[in-house]
């Protein structure tokens, strides 16, 4: 039993910093780059996009002997598909603001590749115990690491976070940071200081 | 029978699919309501916005088009509402243009949708774009990328030079439909 709930965690943990999606496997890079421009549009793409992951990674580890391997891949686009389109209308009824700005970026969450893989290395795998840590560990990862780059992106670009204004008048806004060139600038350097850290825990 | 046969295949990818589209079908039902209320609150937001001082709209049909009638608190029409569309850069643009007939001048447009990219072309919704059309005469706009210096001219959104423009001829277009049918005045 202690053996078996040290695996969740360790599962749980891998997304968040060993295995990070963006900043350890550098997938899912659409939406990163793409939607970080404010703090709070990659927090509600980072959120959407988890819930997507998680709901396919327990359907798939449940259904996951049903499905021929020959058409596994399709299968799980399917699946995705109808939890994406899910998310879609669900946001545009109940949330019809955040779904404006985030607008074409709901629907290619069914191309986004960290989910796609996340199916193929882990929820076609494991028990749907062990694929539900697996999708809260990578979701949550994903969601910090593009809400850390929305907060950084935001401050430079607009001189403020969330919406709210922190840096004075005297601040000039660099453009540069909202378009997608400061989209690469800062996830570069970011994955930069990741790996110097986990260097130096070594 | 074999998993992998041509027959199990089939059936696999079509039991998931009608699986996903009576789901969906739940869902799509569940949430129109929703959606709908939300467009409709939105269309009417967009016409107080861009009919200023408007207490009571009325919604007319004129050569097969809708527009949209604002009249003050002593029953005089102040301006004319009219929703025309576009092709943005990544897909349709829904524009709310209100007009002041007596003195041939767009009060404000408001966009309703748009599929443009966030933090770019989505800046079309944003004051600073929008006050490029504030009180402007009717007219040709020429879309510029320093800060204009003559009435006619606006300012593009750097970056966003396709989304500009697209939002400037959808607005000509409605100002022209506009004073196509009501004359352009008195």
């Amino acid at each position: 039993m202690s053996m078996n709930f040290k695996e969740l965690v360790k599962d749980f943990t891998n997304g968040l910093w060993a295995e990070n999606p963006i900043i350890r496997l550098v997938i899912g890079m659409c939406p990163t780059l793409a939607v970080t421009n404010t703090a709070s549009n990659g927090l509600a793409m980072g959120l959407a996009t988890s819930f997507v992951l998680i709901m396919s990674e327990i359907v798939i580890s449940i259904i996951k002997k049903l499905i021929p391997a020959n058409v596994r891949i399709p299968s799980y686009i399917l699946i995705i598909a109808t939890f994406v389109t899910f998310t879609d209308y669900f946001l545009k009824a109940f949330f019809p603001g955040i779904a404006a700005s985030l607008s074409i970026f709901i629907p290619l969450i069914v191309v986004n590749c960290l989910i796609l893989g996340r199916q193929e290395a882990f929820a076609s795998k494991n028990p749907t115990h062990r694929a539900i840590a697996d999708g809260l560990g990578m979701g949550i990862g994903f969601t910090w690491v593009l809400t850390l780059l929305g907060i950084i992106r935001e401050v430079f670009g607009m001189g403020s976070i969330f919406g709210f204004q922190v840096l004075g008048e005297w601040y000039r806004p660099m453009v540069i940071m909202v378009l997608p060139a400061g989209a690469f600038i800062t996830l570069g350097i970011l994955v930069g200081i990741m790996n110097q850290i986990s260097r130096e825990g070594k | 029978m074999e998993k992998n046969s041509t027959k199990n295949l089939i059936l696999t990818l079509a039991t998931i699919g009608i699986v996903s589209a009576l789901i969906l079908t739940f869902v799509y039902e569940w949430t129109t309501p929703y959606i709908q209320a939300n467009q409709a609150e939105t269309q009417r937001l967009a016409i107080s916005e861009v009919l200023p001082g408007a207490e009571e709209v009325e919604e007319v049909e004129k050569n097969g088009q809708i527009f949209f009638e604002g009249f003050d608190a002593d029953g005089n029409r102040i301006g004319v509402a009219y929703q025309n569309s576009g092709g943005g850069y990544n897909g349709m643009i829904d524009v709310m243009v209100g007009v002041n007939l007596d003195n041939q001048e767009i009060y404000k447009f408001s966009v309703l949708n748009h599929e443009e990219t966030p933090g770019l072309g989505a800046r079309i919704t944003e004051a600073e774009f929008k006050s490029n059309f504030e009180n402007k005469v009717f007219g040709e706009y020429n879309v510029i990328k320093t800060p204009p210096s003559k009435e006619t001219e606006v300012q593009a959104i750097a970056g966003a030079t396709i989304s500009s423009v697209s939002v400037t001829r959808i607005i000509e277009e409605a100002v022209s439909t506009i004073t196509d049918v009501y004359g352009g005045g008195n």
